[in-house]
């Protein structure tokens, strides 16, 4: 069967999806799940009152059949108590969609997953903080692959951005200057990546701001394991601290400033405070 | 009927074409190895279209080898050269951006004693050159880089290429098939050894296709029989076929030129404007060494299943590299190739372009896309 073989009904809610949207307020909480491999974010955002979900919205970047379990999953948990949403299976959300194509059961079925993430993080929004906290670590380790490849692609300092022309750049967080560094490198290339372990650009407002309109690439809560190629760097290996899965992406060039960690540490810890 | 952005997938059949192949079906259906009267007629046909093929790619008639299609050529290509020069070395190197069937070939021949090197492309899908020289060993053979990349457009440097591999004493395989009717091909000034072509990719009929082997080229055959095509492909040839293609060529050479610049015309179209008239959208692969036929992009923060239905629900047929489409929910490798993250290759949209197309399928796509586009992005969590 093809992966894109959808019912009538799934065509029916990618088409004109149910609740779309966010919600905002003290009694709202937000469920996140999401599979970067196949490519499915989806965010649920419930309104509780009297331990019923009396509103429901949610966003999806995804399938067909993403879009359309989010928006059956609303459907069936707006108006219902926690307990009964909490009970919705994502079974029961591909039966009432009449069926979903074998390969997408899993991937494109997060729905009712994110409901339930949704659900506990109403239920326990302390201890959801407490974890989210835990999972921006600042951690160093070494580099495999970082002295190997050093002047074979791995930069240690910059002294000529024209270097880089039209190459693949990814320029590690080494604070405020290595962001500078990677601004300036889109006047030479279009493909910058700035990979941080960070949740957000630790940097000041203004510097922030010009980041995110800027070309450049964010890799947020994510770290450098590996650099790989056979003569010079051909490959970097990204651990992403969020989901605990690690990729290959191809690169031409890796930044790792010297010298400044120290002080950036503090600052990016302070900033990220402010979220 | 919808408009059709996919060209690359699969072609109509010429109408042309068809009207060529059918007394073949009908008159002349003899088997070129008998000897009565049908017989000669059909061994006649085929070699007449063997020499027009063989002009089409200034090759020599009997460097050509009739196969039953791209990936059929594809195999014997590599699997036939691998085993027959086996004593010579057994490594073979490809490119990271090859056509799903040269990887899956090269993971059979890894499986059977063979080494497979990847070299890999630079942001806009080239091979770089220093970058092959580099893995060249001297068990090196084989050389596999497609002419033109199927998916992003991006043409390799093949006559470098050619010429490095000449040189080294390696032979040089090119799928030719994103390219064939949209480049001229010559096989000597390319220096290739080995080259596939596709029937249907140039609207001839399905289940036809072509390898060509220069002379001096060794391969082992993959389908033993009756020992046609000099016992490299055995089994009795695909005569409607051969007429069907020799017909696709003779017109693709009387019509090329023009119909390059005109799909070269669309496309830069489809370039110029996409990126303009919706923000955050990036074209794939080389801004000028592309098809005449190809305009590839990605939107930030959509994914291109969801892109490539409401483009259907629009009546618009085109292609996507997401995982979300594909069997094995993997993204497109090639667009991993160049460098970008699963999230962005999900978001990746393809057209391409062909005969059929006219200027107004441009003017509609353009005033639909952006809608198209918004909608999805206010549903998106990223964008």
């Amino acid at each position: 069967m093809k992966s894109t073989h959808y019912s009538e009904k799934v065509l029916d809610h990618f088409r004109h999806p149910r609740n779309t949207g966010t919600l905002k307020g003290e009694d709202v909480a937000r469920g996140r799940v999401g599979n970067p491999v196949c490519g499915d974010l989806m965010e649920i955002y419930i309104k509780v009152r009297d331990e019923r979900i009396q509103d429901i919205k949610f966003k999806t970047f995804g399938c067909g059949s993403a879009v359309a379990t989010a928006s059956m999953v609303t459907e069936l948990a707006k108006g219902k108590s926690l307990v009964e949403a909490s009970r919705i299976t994502r079974q029961d959300v591909a039966s009432e969609l009449d069926g979903l194509p074998p390969v997408k059961m899993h991937c494109s079925n997060l729905a009712a997953d994110a409901l339930h993430d949704a659900i506990n993080n109403h239920l326990n929004k302390e201890k959801r903080k407490s974890q989210s906290v835990k999972k921006v670590r600042c951690q160093k380790r070494t580099i495999i692959g970082e002295k190997e490849f050093l002047n074979k692609g791995v930069y240690h300092k910059i002294d000529n951005l024209l270097v880089f022309k039209d190459k693949r750049v990814l320029v590690l967080d080494k604070g405020e200057t290595s962001l500078e560094i990677a601004l300036k490198l889109t006047k030479q290339t279009g493909r910058v990546v700035f990979v941080t372990s960070s949740k957000d650009i630790a940097a000041s407002v203004t510097l922030r701001a010009k980041a995110r309109q800027s070309d450049v690439k964010f890799l947020y809560q994510s770290e450098v394991l590996e650099v790989r190629g056979t003569d010079e760097v051909e490959r970097v290996l990204i651990h992403d601290l969020d989901e605990d899965e690690e990729y290959e992406l191809f690169v031409d060039s890796v930044i790792i400033l010297q010298g400044e960690r120290h002080s950036s540490k503090k600052k990016s810890a302070r900033l990220l405070n402010n979220y | 009927m919808s408009i059709y952005f996919d060209y690359q997938s699969s072609k109509p059949v010429d109408p042309r074409v068809i009207e060529a192949m059918i007394p073949y079906y009908r008159k002349e259906f003899g088997n070129p190895s008998s000897l009565h009267m049908e017989g000669d007629e059909a061994s006649r046909i085929v070699e007449e279209c063997r020499e027009n093929i063989a002009s089409f790619i200034k090759a020599e008639p009997d460097e050509i080898v009739f196969t039953s299609g791209a990936t059929e050529s594809n195999n014997l290509a590599l699997i036939g050269f691998a085993l027959r020069n086996r004593a010579k070395g057994n490594h073979i190197i490809i490119s990271e951006i090859e056509h799903i069937s040269i990887h899956n070939i090269a993971k059979y021949l890894t499986k059977n004693g063979f080494e497979v090197s990847k070299v890999p492309v630079d942001q806009y899908g080239r091979v770089d050159i220093r970058k092959l020289l580099g893995r060249i060993t001297e068990r090196t053979i084989l050389v596999s880089v497609g002419y033109a990349n199927n998916e992003i457009g991006t043409i390799q440097p093949v006559l470098q290429i050619g010429e490095l591999c000449r040189k080294k004493k390696i032979a040089f395989h090119s799928d030719a098939v994103a390219a064939q009717g949209l480049l001229p091909l010559d096989v000597g000034r390319d220096r290739i050894d080995l080259l596939t072509l596709s029937s249907n990719d140039i609207y001839g009929p399905k289940g036809l296709g072509v390898l060509y082997v220069r002379k001096g080229i060794r391969l082992n055959p993959l389908i033993i029989g009756g020992g046609q095509e000099r016992g490299l492909r055995s089994g009795s040839e695909n005569i409607p076929g051969i007429v069907g293609m020799k017909r696709a060529v003779e017109i693709m050479e009387k019509e090329m030129e023009k119909e390059v610049e005109r799909l070269g015309k669309y496309r830069d179209r489809l370039i110029g404007t996409i990126p303009k008239i919706i923000l955050r959208c990036h074209l794939n692969g080389h801004p000028k060494q592309r098809l005449a036929n190809n305009a590839h992009f990605r939107f930030e923060g959509i994914e291109g299943e969801s892109l490539l239905l409401s483009l259907k629900d629009k009546g618009i047929s085109v292609s996507t590299g997401s995982a979300c489409s594909s069997m094995t929910l993997e993204p497109s490798h090639t667009l991993i190739s160049l460098g970008l993250l699963h999230e962005e290759a999900h978001g990746s949209l393809e057209f391409t372009l062909g005969r059929f197309n006219k200027e107004e399928d441009v003017d509609r796509l353009l005033e639909v896309l952006p809608g198209v586009v918004e909608r999805l992005r206010e549903l998106s969590p990223l964008y």
